[in-house]
């Protein structure tokens, strides 16, 4: 941060967001002080903040800003690498995720993570869906031919897919890829659902597809998004936080970012004026 | 003009519907003040006219709560095309019908002085012109509703029989003041009044012409025919 104009958002000013009701609603996850190393580079600088719960949280910024890193640290992905450290308290349902202790596999099952790029496994689309459920459960045949349903009905794909379930997953559009990965998330009954860039690769109608397929999905799932398209977070999201440079400079009801943000670097990023 | 399909994200339908709905209403909502401000003059009842003016306030906080969901739709929607249009015609509409309470509004407030004088013949003639005015502004609202630009057109060249009976009550009061100049102080009121009720015509064709932007995505570029001569240098009372 080298400009002293763009002071971040005090913890306390995060903590203040609440539901587009003007009813408090309660945090499924509080960030406290959170600071993030890559080898040493300090990604992110100080973040607090409260994710309400069933309700669907943006996170934009420029390339660069950290939006991604703090995705991912949510389900604690930075794991798999070493020499990253974080620093802070990521409290999920009053426990900290970022304790040692915290089981990585319960973890993953509670926050489900969808990538920018579909990827789906190179099998027939019924199994992408059962892949994961039978790594955390035993299900007879029957139960898990229903719990695929209800995910693939879940994700909006089920009366695309109902008749050629065995039918290898690479052959479904891209869109329809995504949503077989959303469909593959929330069939392990996660609480939280993390997007990273769901969209970025599809074309419009897909898109808009994958967006309602949020407003839906937020009656059941805690939902954050991270976005590079700004008028996305202004359509599905019910509350925005605007990163810069590793800072949360601002974070509040989406209406109010995008029609009078408090901050003015915030104004300038979503005006298109620096970044 | 048939329905538009559906929008993949439902949430951007409901709003859109909301805000007709809204609009709607609010129509509805100055229709009856005017109803009510002419009900007044006709019984005379001071106390009623009060309440009719201070009704004029849920109708000022309807136009705000409609601009503040305009702003919100451009904002979070970015709306395009057809609702583009549709939200820049309900922020415009929602004006003119804010001006429409603020006649009718303005019509009960003089009832007040006017109950106070000895009432005088050309009061019914104020009542059948705030009936047209009534009926058009209904008109227009349907049109708005069903997106029928052709209603909307047919309630923006009929404003000219509006006019018609504005400048006939006009030419007859001209007559009840030089006859006796105690007429002077009713007639003098019953001419604003007039001239407000004539004015929430004007505001109809506005909104129709509203109604023809949404509907064709063009500005109404026909030429009305105005007939309100009461300007006019010509203008005399009957001999």
């Amino acid at each position: 941060m080298t400009d002293p104009a763009f002071s971040p958002a005090p913890a306390a000013e995060a903590a203040m967001v609440h539901a587009g009701n003007g009813t408090p609603a309660p945090a499924k996850i509080t960030v406290r002080d959170l600071n993030f190393f890559y080898n040493g580079f300090h990604a992110l600088k100080g973040i607090s903040m409260d994710i309400p719960e069933k309700q669907v949280t943006a996170i934009i910024g420029p390339s660069g800003c950290g939006k991604s890193t703090l995705l991912r640290i949510f389900n604690r992905i930075y794991n798999i690498y070493p020499k990253l450290e974080a620093k802070g308290e990521i409290v999920l349902d009053g426990e900290n995720i970022l304790d040692p202790k915290y089981s990585l596999n319960r973890l993953r099952s509670k926050v489900g993570m969808v990538f920018q790029k579909p990827v789906p496994f190179p099998m027939t689309i019924f199994e992408n869906v059962a892949y994961g459920i039978r790594h955390h459960e035993r299900l007879g045949r029957a139960e898990m031919e229903n719990r695929v349903e209800q995910a693939l009905r879940s994700a909006a794909l089920w009366d695309e897919v109902k008749d050629k379930l065995k039918q290898n997953a690479l052959g479904l559009s891209g869109g329809q890829q995504q949503r077989l990965c959303i469909a593959r998330g929330i069939a392990l009954k996660p609480e939280v659902l993390l997007l990273d860039e769901p969209t970025s690769a599809l074309d419009p109608i897909a898109t808009s597809r994958i967006e309602q397929l949020v407003e839906e999905l937020k009656a059941d799932f805690t939902i954050v998004i991270v976005t590079h398209n700004m008028q996305q977070a202004a359509r599905c999201s019910d509350q925005t936080a605007f990163m810069y440079l590793g800072e949360l400079i601002e974070f509040d009801k989406t209406e109010k970012i995008f029609t009078k943000p408090n901050k003015k670097q915030t104004e300038d990023y979503i005006t298109g004026r620096f970044g | 003009m048939s329905t538009p399909r559906e929008h993949i994200i439902k949430s951007y339908d409901d709003e859109l519907t909301r805000l007709t709905g809204e609009i709607v209403r609010m129509g509805e909502l100055a229709v009856t003040q005017l109803e009510a401000a002419i009900d007044v003059i006709e019984r005379r009842d001071e106390r009623a006219a009060q309440r009719v003016v201070i009704n004029d306030d849920a109708i000022d906080h309807m136009e705000q709560e409609i601009s503040h969901d305009v702003v919100r739709l451009l904002a979070l929607r970015a709306p395009i095309a057809g609702d583009l249009r549709n939200v820049f015609a309900a922020l415009r509409i929602a004006a003119d019908i804010e001006r429409i309470g603020d006649y009718a509004a303005n019509v009960a407030k003089r009832s007040i002085p006017l109950s106070m004088v000895a009432p005088v013949t050309p009061t019914r003639s104020l009542g059948h012109l705030a009936e047209l005015a009534a009926a058009e502004v209904r008109s227009v609202l349907k049109a708005y509703q069903e997106r029928d630009a052709e209603a909307a057109y047919k309630v923006w060249k009929d404003d000219a029989d509006l006019d018609d009976a504005y400048t006939a009550l006009f030419r007859q009061l001209l007559t009840y003041m030089m006859e006796d100049p105690r007429n002077i102080t009713p007639c003098t009121h019953l001419l604003f009044m007039a001239k407000n009720i004539e004015r929430i015509g004007d505001h109809a064709t506005n909104i129709a012409e509203n109604v023809w932007f949404l509907v064709h995505g063009e500005p109404l570029t026909k030429q009305r025919v105005k007939r309100d001569l009461t300007s006019s240098p010509d203008m005399e009372p009957p001999v």
